[in-house]
């Protein structure tokens, strides 16, 4: 039987909270959508500097917290709560998870005191063509040369992809899958952002030429070790959703009690009550399929992999659900540009459709269940 | 730097208690339950006799009334155990809703009198809330209680009354006040089911079954003494939280949702139905649900063993539960498609026409106990601070 609750837990999220509402808030978000930047430097330099949530799955050993998935979840469910903008998805769930469970201490001590640190910004690069995350689908190959290996082909939609310092892509070599890390000012690569629905969080094409790459995590069972990192991805994601989700909620209740219509709050009619209860009780549901997901993941249990497929399904459909309902309780003004409703929508469709097809990750959870 | 795990259950006191409850339930067992009504009430008490005299009986009860008075952590492990031997539980809802309002309210005597013949199955106490004219609007109830002298005289009706004809007690609502005074004109009041005056009309529900009934009383003399709390309180005492012993339970229910989930699985695979991706996929979505309602199952016992309380939002749980309970059945029918329609005397009915009964009976689950849109209500004003509705009257 796992315990739903921790103090210190309470201590991080309110931590977290309280910073990011006097840094991201709604006018900050526009402001660097309008600039066509990921990040603010000085805000990510805080977030290093005074709360070290770059670091915090990165073990101690390497300059981090050491903490593990139910804290980054609960940091980043405060993140896609104010949808911030900012790399962090992408250095510290995608590639900070994967370096820390790589088992290669040669590339943890490479770059995870960069990530920690808040120096180095990373991402993991899996998609190409389909957009899907399955590994079966993976064409991007890597060639030995020397010392070093040299990686070719191209993948789509990666997160943070454009900026990030490091490229840790998943690429085919002779002996079957690998990892393979490409920096900052290796030649022969040609990253172009794309035009997608989320504005708040950039992806990218990265187009590699025999590009030069190191190998990480050449001792792991690749299959394995990717799952994981896929899982840990799910439940982190997950828990960004279901982030969001409370905070469509809370937009939505905020305004029913003080919209007016036929001379009564629009809160006090049914309709709208019963439409807020629900999204209540698919953000409760969420986030504790978030938190026993980020508990499993990091106590190794094995449901493990299910816990995961399974609050990453439930919270895409809520975030997607509260997301549109949100545009509906706010009637008109949901609909204009500079309403933030429209921004949680772009965010929760992109997240829904992140991995995959939503029907893929489905049949992937009937797989994992026995059915 | 990793942060402390939080308390489990699993230290060994713990696990010697299950291995000491699931001998005496191993050792004790009751056997199959017998399919008359009449032998399957005999059988019940006998069973809830035998754990009362073993000392395994009331698991969250004080001892002096028969109880275990055992920390959550191992009423929790009671129940799992309970569920897993698959013995009887109490008849009525003496045991489940009385009782707690009983130990926080009671006098001593109505203790003595009430609590250990409730618990050990000698007397089968049933609920008369609901009227025909207060239903969802339950202050609204009239069945009245006029004083005179040492006595209340009840008159009234009271409907959707479950285990009525078994009941030897009704533990009632009734309004001592005038209509206009609602719900601070309301008492509660325990009434004999055998006293002069009180008639049990089975009521036939929709499944052609008769799960509850109608109760009559006219003109019943009850003694003051049946009186739980103040006359007029009687709306905060049923209203109150009727603490945490249900909350214990709810990890082996979370478990008979699985185990249903499991065996319509296996049904759908014998049937060769599992290869249609349509089908699949209904059943992610349940695979889904059954681990969330097992999630907020474990949340609210960790709530409750970490904090002291259960979270504000425990109500959740039964609106998850009645609408899965609900669908699942119906998919059930679905998948079975003409066959899923067959009662149970039919020779091609599929395993007893459990699905089709679940099917009708569940109908009930998001009426009884407040139906789906007044807590929807409860939730969206008392969770989320909505405004209350302005034609309706004030809580």
């Amino acid at each position: 039987m796992t315990a739903g609750y921790r103090a210190e837990h309470d201590e991080l999220r309110q931590l977290v909270r309280g910073f990011l509402r006097e840094k991201s808030p709604g006018h900050e978000v526009r402001r660097l959508i309008e600039a066509d930047r990921n990040r603010d430097d000085a805000v990510w330099a805080q977030m290093a500097d005074q709360l070290g949530l770059p670091g915090i799955v990165v073990p101690t050993a390497h300059g981090g917290a050491g903490y593990g998935p139910a804290e980054l979840g609960i940091v980043l469910a405060e993140m896609g709560r104010v949808l911030l903008v900012a790399p962090y998805f992408a250095t510290v769930a995608l590639a900070g998870q994967a370096l820390a469970t790589s088992g290669d201490e040669e590339a943890q001590e490479r770059w995870l005191p960069g990530i920690a640190d808040g120096s180095l910004t990373a991402t993991l690069a899996v998609a190409e063509g389909s957009g899907s995350w399955d590994l079966g689908e993976v064409t991007v190959s890597a060639e030995p040369a020397g010392g070093h290996w040299n990686v070719s082909g191209t993948k789509l939609f990666v997160v943070d992809g454009h900026s990030a310092d490091l490229l840790l892509v998943v690429a085919r070599a002779p002996d079957g899958l690998g990892v393979f890390g490409v920096e900052r000012d290796a030649p022969d690569v040609e990253r172009a952002k794309l035009d997608t629905l989320d504005m708040t969080r950039e992806l990218a094409s990265v187009i590699l030429r025999g590009a030069p790459a190191v190998r990480v995590g050449a001792g792991q069972d690749a299959m394995a070790w990717l799952s994981l990192v896929g899982d840990l991805a799910l439940a982190a994601l997950a828990a960004e959703q279901i982030g969001g989700a409370a905070r469509c909620l809370e937009l939505s209740v905020e305004y029913a009690k003080v919209r007016e219509q036929f001379g009564r709050p629009i809160g006090s009619f049914q309709a709208i009550k019963h439409k807020c209860a629900s999204m209540l009780l698919e953000v409760e549901c969420g986030q504790s399929a978030v938190y026993h997901a980020s508990v499993a993941l990091g106590e190794g249990q094995p449901d493990a992999s299910i816990a995961a497929t399974l609050a990453y399904a439930y919270c895409s459909r809520a975030f997607t659900h509260a997301a549109k309902e949100c545009i509906q309780i706010h009637g008109g003004i949901g609909y204009t540009w500079e309403h933030d409703a429209h921004l949680y929508l772009r965010r929760a469709k992109s997240s829904e459709l992140l991995f995959g097809p939503p029907a893929r990750q489905r049949a992937r959870l009937a797989e994992l269940a026995g059915i | 730097m990793t942060l402390p795990h939080a308390a489990t259950s699993g230290a060994d006191p713990d696990q010697a208690f299950r291995a000491g409850l699931r001998q005496f339930l191993a050792e004790h067992h009751p056997g199959r339950r017998p399919n008359d009504p009449g032998e399957r009430l005999a059988w019940t008490k006998a069973w809830l006799a035998t754990l009362f005299d073993n000392g395994y009986a009331g698991p969250g009860w004080p001892r002096e009334f028969g109880g275990m008075d055992l920390s959550f952590a191992q009423q929790v492990i009671y129940h799992e155990e309970v569920a897993r031997a698959r013995v009887p539980g109490p008849p009525g809802t003496g045991v489940g809703i009385a009782a707690p309002t009983i130990i926080r309210y009671g006098t001593r005597e109505q203790k003595q009198r009430w609590l250990a013949p409730m618990l050990r199955g000698d007397k089968v106490w049933a609920q008369g809330y609901s009227e025909p004219e207060a239903g969802s609007d339950l202050p609204s109830l009239r069945t009245t209680a006029r004083r005179d002298g040492a006595e209340y005289i009840v008159s009234g009706q009271k409907i959707w009354t479950s285990h009525a004809a078994d009941a030897d007690v009704f533990f009632t609502l009734v309004r001592t006040g005038t209509q206009e005074s609602r719900q601070r004109g309301i008492t509660y009041l325990v009434i004999d089911a055998h006293a002069p005056g009180v008639q049990v009309r089975p009521l036939r529900d929709l499944t052609g079954g008769h799960q509850f009934a109608e109760v009559f009383f006219d003109d019943v003399r009850v003694p003051v003494g049946n009186r739980i709390g103040e006359e007029n309180d009687g709306w905060r005492l049923a209203r109150t939280s009727l603490g945490h012993e249900r909350t214990a339970g709810a990890m082996s229910q979370a478990e008979m949702y699985r185990r249903v989930l499991t065996e319509l699985e296996e049904l759908a695979r014998e049937r060769g139905l599992l290869a249609d991706p349509l089908v699949r996929d209904q059943f992610v979505d349940l695979e889904i649900r059954v681990g969330i309602i097992r999630y907020k199952a474990q949340a609210a016992i960790g709530d409750i063993l970490a904090k002291g309380e259960a979270g504000p939002v425990s109500s959740i749980s039964r609106l998850l539960i009645t609408a899965f309970e609900q669908d699942i059945h119906e998919f059930a029918l679905d998948l079975l498609g003409p066959v899923g329609l067959l009662g149970k005397s039919a020779p091609q009915a599929v395993q007893r026409s459990r699905w089709l009964h679940g099917f009708l009976r569940t109908r009930a689950s998001t009426i009884g106990a407040g139906t789906r849109e007044i807590q929807l209500n409860t939730v969206a004003e008392q969770v989320l601070g909505l405004p209350h509705e302005p034609g309706m009257p004030a809580r």
